[in-house]
């Protein structure tokens, strides 16, 4: 029996936070912490859980720096990241056109 | 009626299936438009960078310029000065703006922004400032010349811009070039006041155009 094209949905990208994550990256070159967490209306806890998450798929890579003796994180997608993020896109799409 | 049951529980099988293909499409659905949203108000916040009240505060500029030089001809050479101090306000305020919009974006772009203005503005303005001095320094020069000699300073500017990023605004460019060449040619006298509100005017209706673009975006 086929499999449901559900199912090949990338588990790591298929969650609300960690898709608005990703759709926000591919948007920019590269954000910050903070600007990620007013967006989606996170805490600092989560994001940071969803983060390291897609960091360790290595979908997005994140850096540490200092601005006026601040810290600062901030992160980008990585080319695994845009490769898999265009894979869920289709399989989104596939999930669309399957059902009348 | 084994027959039965099993027609039964093959129906009942073929409706989950549907209603779960459609949860499914249903949340596809939802998923993408997020996506969506979310690229959109990035790509939004990304560009804003205030170019619409940028614009209005050079067409405050100009109408302020032509009316402090009008009022200072019988002082010649404090035209020079008056244009000079006038575009150093401007400047600073146009910083500003450029800070404050560039505040919530994703990363601080303002040093970008910062940078671009000055690539393309900075070697303009040196070449206005310098005219600027020589009317100050050299009383021979006509005051008539300072609006035109501007004009197709910014006018410059603006064809760089246009060529380069935004093509509607070549028309700012051309329209200030051909302004200034019959303004010379025939209504010297006024030559000021026509291209101050002409460039003016046509200042703040782009800055209204740009902020409406931005809201409709």
């Amino acid at each position: 029996m086929e499999e449901h094209i559900a199912i090949k949905l990338n588990k790591a990208i298929h969650q609300k936070a960690r898709l608005g994550i990703m759709s926000i990256l591919m948007a920019s070159k590269q954000v910050d912490f903070n600007y990620l967490k007013d967006r989606l209306k996170l805490t600092d806890g989560n994001l940071s859980s969803h983060l390291s998450l897609l960091e360790k798929e290595k979908y997005i890579k994140i850096k540490k720096k200092f601005v006026k003796k601040k810290p600062k994180t901030l992160c980008q997608m990585s080319d695994k990241g845009r490769q898999a993020f265009k894979e869920y896109l289709e399989n989104l799409e596939k999930i669309i056109r399957s059902t009348p | 009626m084994q027959n039965k049951v099993l027609c039964f529980n093959v129906i009942r099988r073929k409706i989950n299936e549907d209603k779960m293909n459609e949860e499914k499409k249903q949340e596809a659905l939802e998923n993408i438009e997020l996506i969506k949203e979310l690229v959109l108000q990035t790509k939004k916040h990304i560009g804003h960078y205030g170019g619409g009240w940028i614009c209005f505060i050079w067409g405050i500029f100009s109408f302020t310029g032509v009316a402090g030089q009008r009022l200072l001809i019988p002082h010649g050479p404090l035209i020079g000065v008056w244009w000079i101090a006038l575009a150093v306000v401007a400047g600073f305020a146009t910083y500003l703006v450029t800070r404050r919009f560039t505040k919530n974006q994703p990363v601080k772009a303002q040093q970008d922004y910062m940078r671009y203005f000055l690539r393309f503005w900075i070697p303009l303005m040196l070449l206005g400032y310098t005219l600027a001095t020589f009317i100050a320094l050299l009383p021979s020069l006509s005051n008539h010349y300072i609006s035109i000699v501007m004009l197709l300073v910014v006018s410059t500017g603006y064809l760089i811009i246009g060529f380069l990023f935004y093509r509607w605004i070549l028309y700012m460019g051309f329209i200030g070039y051909i302004g200034s060449i019959i303004c010379a040619v025939y209504f010297l006298q006024y030559n000021d006041i026509i291209l101050g509100v002409l460039f003016g005017t046509g200042l703040i209706i782009t800055g209204l155009f740009i902020n409406k673009q931005w809201k409709n975006t």
